[in-house]
């Protein structure tokens, strides 16, 4: 499956998944720089976090890509550590949850290091976390902590959405990113093709858009960009609507100019974000609107994210948990033509029923 | 039979220590230095033996106590006064204060005021070294307390492991806060150590400089030949845990406890000694205090930099 929306792969295009992205962008790291290594919980193994080391330690070497014991907060300390003395670590966490136990490492020391030590320090280093969705991941194995992590000064989060994003992002980060980098990659989108260019217009690393429109703003984050362009194609096609989608791509320093350009030209805006609402993403969009010009907006927007309560297991409940494609489509559409649009909405609950090949277990 | 030119440098550094946090305790009511000051007074011989037994280019990584090991290791009196008084000439331009501490450029990569977090850095450090091939080698200091969190026992796994060059430098002086050790601790610190297969040694003469720095010597040896190793050193906290008191009339400890220690303390001990090395010493402080008095305060210009 294709979900890019790029028409058929055409010259200077070639077809590439989420995890073949990152598998290319970490032995292109590993092959450009020496003092890369990766260390993770599973990086060496057979499954080489979803696809995306797998190889690598033996194409490299064990030094350079190497399992860990179950020691999150300390092999983050060791990466900032081996930061200081010139290397630049990659760790992995197959799931966000799991990058709990490290925030110690990550807010009072990494985010911090550069600042406290009036520049003096810096922990430039690549922090990878796999947000899980779908197959009953329950309440630990489906968070999603880009508004936790962007609250701290001093990190820099990223949230790539497409293959291109990741050739795009990684290797800039890991050239010359001054400083620690939180990237939230999502489990959903690992499976996906994308049609991706090596010569075209790169993604920032700050947001773009990712699709043109000029009746409704939608801004959203990581897979719910895949929705929110599925669902912009659905509302075209059918009511005749168009919505501008952006990518705001880096959650800790977005392009908020792109995204008040956008809002003024259509006074409208649907946040569709994979995390809670609650001081989250959205809340933080709101707030830059807001404080620009508290009249950008001609009505109220449309919000959409997580249900405000852990994520349930059972499929039933999992599926009205997260903002289906009813609701991203009904909130463009009740933006841009009031609620009880009367237009049908689509067949398909979500996208998820389009990630069948999502099977589990992680 | 001690060698008398070694004693008089350790002597000379573990002094002018001494003298600086004592100036810290002169000033401090003045309201000059506003930040919480946690004095070596008392472990001054544990920072000069360890530094002097290292290399140079081998990295201290450290705690919110470490006015002693900044000195040293060959931090600059001048910057650290300013950065007490939070001025821009301090070492971090006055963001780090007493707690944060650092001199990279002589090999202290930071300090913490979160306790036990910078002992990983020092394992990473490590294993950037041995994956360099280089002989340097890294030292994490931390206290007794430090090595109740569950970071200590993940680094000593891991450093084990991967057989990295890192000394794991103890100072015990038996108290986190006001908390005595053995109500704090089901384990010792040496078989806890050989669990993991790594050696350790304690050495109770934490007052005797020369005696520090041969353990130093000892261990980095060790570490240098890629064994990690644990050295734990007994010592005595003198002051309160933080601020520029005494703590005895609080009764959680006696000044009898401390007072086996100061009857060995060379520092008090060998009086004459000091004395012919207090009036130059004073003199440096005053000179690095004079340059804080002089530089300016931060301000907006300098609010929101190095933040990424
Ligand atoms: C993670 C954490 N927990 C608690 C504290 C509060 N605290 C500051 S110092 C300290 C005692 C640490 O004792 P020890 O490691 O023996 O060092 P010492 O102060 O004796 O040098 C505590 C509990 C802290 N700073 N960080
Ligand atoms: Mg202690």
């Amino acid at each position: 499956m294709n979900v890019a929306l790029a028409q058929s792969a055409s010259q200077g295009t070639r077809v590439l998944s989420y995890a073949g992205a990152l598998l290319e962008t970490m032995d292109a790291a590993l092959a450009r720089h020496t003092n890369v290594f990766i260390m993770g919980q599973g990086v060496d193994d057979f499954k080489g976090i979803f696809g995306s080391t797998t190889g690598l330690a033996e194409k490299h070497g064990a030094k350079r890509v190497f399992d860990v014991p179950l020691m999150e907060e300390g092999m983050t300390g060791i990466a900032i550590g081996a930061a200081l003395a010139g290397d630049y670590p990659i760790t992995t966490h197959i799931r966000a949850d799991f990058s709990f136990l490290a925030m110690n490492q990550i807010l009072n020391l990494a985010a911090k290091y550069r600042y406290m030590f009036g520049g003096l320090m810096s922990c430039p280093m690549l922090i990878r976390i796999v947000v899980g969705r779908s197959w009953g991941q329950g309440a630990q194995h489906s968070q999603s902590p880009q508004a936790t992590f962007a609250h701290f000064p001093g990190l820099t989060v990223v949230m790539p959405s497409s293959s291109q994003a990741i050739l795009d992002m990684y290797p800039a980060i890991i050239a010359r990113h001054p400083g620690p980098v939180i990237s939230i990659e999502h489990r959903l989108l690992y499976n996906l093709d994308f049609t991706v260019s090596d010569t075209g217009k790169h993604v920032p690393l700050g947001s773009y858009v990712a699709r043109e429109g000029t009746d409704v703003t939608v801004v959203a984050t990581s897979v719910m960009v895949l929705e929110a362009l599925r669902a912009a194609q659905y509302v075209h096609d059918k009511a005749g609507v168009s919505a501008e989608i952006i990518d705001l791509n880096s959650i800790s320093h977005p392009d908020w100019d792109l995204v008040a350009a956008s809002v003024r030209r259509t006074g409208r805006l649907v946040v569709a974000d994979t995390s809670w609402l609650e001081y989250g993403v959205a809340a933080e969009v709101c707030r830059q609107l807001v404080v620009r010009d508290p009249r950008l907006l001609k009505q109220p927007p449309s919000l959409l994210g997580m249900a405000p309560a852990p994520c349930p297991t059972a499929k039933s409940l999992e599926d009205i948990y997260y903002p289906s494609q009813h609701e991203t489509v009904d909130a463009i559409l009740t933006q841009v033509t009031g609620a009880g649009h009367g237009i049908p909405l689509p067949v398909e609950r979500s996208m998820t029923e389009g990630y069948k090949r999502f099977r589990g277990p992680f | 039979m001690k060698d008398e030119a070694t004693y008089r440098r350790l002597f000379r550094t573990a002094l002018l220590i001494r003298l600086v946090e004592e100036r810290i305790i002169a000033l401090y009511p003045s309201d000059r230095i506003q930040s919480p000051v946690h004095l070596s007074i008392g472990q001054e011989a544990v920072a000069v033996g360890v530094c002097d037994g290292l290399r140079p280019d081998d990295l201290v990584f450290a705690t919110y106590r470490s006015h002693g090991f900044y000195i040293a290791k060959g931090g600059r009196l001048d910057a650290m006064f300013a950065e007490l008084y939070g001025r821009t000439d301090g070492i971090s331009g006055g963001k780090a204060g007493s707690m944060h501490l650092t001199a990279p450029q002589v090999g202290l990569m930071g300090s913490s005021a979160v306790v036990a977090s910078t002992i990983p850095h020092a394992v990473g450090a490590a294993l950037s070294f041995k994956r360099r091939g280089s002989d340097r080698i890294a030292v994490t200091v931390f206290g007794d307390g430090a090595t109740e969190e569950g970071v200590y026992h993940e680094s000593l796994n891991f450093a084990a492991l991967m057989e990295v060059p890192v000394l794991f430098l103890c100072e015990d002086n038996g108290l986190a806060v006001h908390s005595h050790r053995p109500v704090r601790q089901a384990y010792r610190l040496a078989e806890h150590a050989a669990a993991f297969g790594i050696g350790s040694r304690r050495l109770e003469e934490g007052w005797d400089m020369l005696a520090v720095r041969e353990a130093t010597l000892q261990a980095a040896a060790k570490v240098r030949a890629g064994a990690p190793f644990v050295l734990e050193i007994a010592t005595s906290r003198y002051k309160e845990h933080v601020g520029v008191g005494e703590d005895f009339h609080f009764g959680y400890r006696t000044s009898a406890s401390v007072d086996a220690f100061k009857r060995r303390d060379p520092l008090i001990v060998d009086a004459a000694l000091a004395k012919a090395l207090e009036p130059e010493l004073e003199r440096e402080i005053d000179a690095a205090v004079a340059f804080a008095e002089a530089s300016p305060a931060p301000g907006r210009p300098e609010l929101l930099t190095d933040i990424i």
